[in-house]
């Protein structure tokens, strides 16, 4: 599970543009023009930014119903990815011809991404895959038992858990009784901290909209 | 040839493909009935798994992205519920989703009641319920002897995933 020294594919994303580009989302889902749920990413650019850094073109990236942010940076263009995400799909996002592959279910990507995995070392292909996943999938079963496995096979992945405190707008750490990080070993995995919800709310974007 | 040598044989068709991964518990070290079937499956062909049916499913679905053909076992059909997420929400409806397509034959079976009776958690046919919750994954049952091959050989050439159900009752039929 070590990081790549590889490239970063877009090096022209700042945390300016990022922003730029979920409030764009956020003026048309608030006008009522996209008729499914939207998960709008914010708060955590420059972890992201620092991270793709890393992610080469080969690579292959599994994300969640909040996946925005990932798929820019892994180099979907962004008029594709509106266009995507004013169709309906922004909670299912997936692109076969750039690796990304999301799933709206909790920990659902987790051994799908295990299964590339194993297949990559087993041919001895020169690739990585990364996995993004929020804190409440960080104490799955399914988090347990794929990042075991990955550690012990050492598979060719990184987990990176990204940490928002919040799982809907249910508290992480109160509902599983936790003064912090004391039951994932965050030292395995890719690890940062950030706040969503000063910047938008876990769907939507802040508005009722009425169609 | 029987029942049980037909799957034999059947497993000895598929492990002719290139990429073909037989994946589950007891494919390498014994401990099931299927495990017989698969004795002249090359040991490189094999992937012996902790229980982690979810996860199984998962896997393989992965695998089959990166171009392997996997063979995922799961000794009991009252097992695979345990991966009903990956088998319903992502194997069966990523290619409703997405442009992703990826291709897994299931292998499971019905258990018997003789000469030994495991109870109620290790019998049941659940096929026809998983039958109202798949739509891309085509279900077939083992019934004639004489299907079997041909069952799996059409399962590694079409595009579809395939659960495969054969039922423990029949292995010594002919």
């Amino acid at each position: 599970m070590m990081l790549q020294s590889v490239n970063s594919l877009q090096t022209e994303w700042t945390v300016e543009k990022l922003q730029e580009f979920e409030r764009d989302i956020a003026d048309v889902f608030n006008a009522g023009k996209i008729r499914a749920p939207v998960h709008l990413s914010g708060g955590n650019e420059q972890q992201l930014i620092d991270i793709f850094k890393n992610v080469g073109k080969n690579d292959w990236v599994f994300t969640t119903w909040r996946s925005h942010y990932h798929c820019l940076l892994k180099g979907v263009p962004p008029h594709e990815l509106k266009y995507d995400i004013v169709s309906g799909k922004s909670i299912t996002l997936n692109y076969p011809k750039y690796r990304i592959l999301s799933s709206a279910i909790v920990g659902g990507i987790l051994p799908i991404a295990l299964g590339v995995a194993w297949s990559i070392k087993r041919h001895c292909i020169k690739e990585h895959v990364w996995v993004f996943v929020g804190d409440m999938t960080a104490r799955t079963g399914i988090f347990n038992e794929c990042g075991r496995y990955a550690l012990g096979h050492d598979l060719p992945v990184t987990i990176v858990v990204e940490d928002n405190g919040l799982s809907v707008c249910t508290p992480t750490l109160d509902v599983w009784d936790e003064k912090e990080n004391e039951t994932i070993y965050v030292e395995d995995y890719e690890y940062y901290e950030y706040d969503l919800k000063s910047h938008w709310p876990h769907a939507g974007a802040g508005k009722r909209v009425q169609f | 040839m029987n029942y049980f040598d037909q799957l034999s044989k059947a497993m000895e068709t598929v492990a002719q493909h290139p990429r073909a991964v037989f994946m589950g518990q007891a494919v390498e070290y014994p401990g099931t009935a299927m495990f017989n079937t698969l004795k002249n499956v090359p040991k490189e062909k094999k992937l012996e798994l902790p229980v982690a049916e979810d996860m199984q499913m998962g896997m393989a679905i992965g695998m089959s992205l990166n171009g392997e053909l996997p063979i995922c076992i799961y000794p009991r059909i009252n097992f695979l519920l345990l991966a009903i997420n990956q088998l319903v929400l992502h194997l069966d409806k990523l290619p409703l989703y997405s442009d992703w397509k990826p291709k897994v034959i299931i292998r499971t079976a019905i258990a018997t009641d003789k000469p030994m009776n495991p109870g109620h958690q290790h019998l049941g046919d659940y096929t026809l319920g998983l039958r109202y919750m798949l739509s891309t994954v085509r279900i077939r049952k083992l019934i004639n002897p004489g299907d079997i091959v041909r069952t799996y050989q059409q399962a590694m050439e079409d595009d579809s995933s395939y659960l495969i159900v054969e039922n423990m009752a029949y292995y010594g039929m002919t």
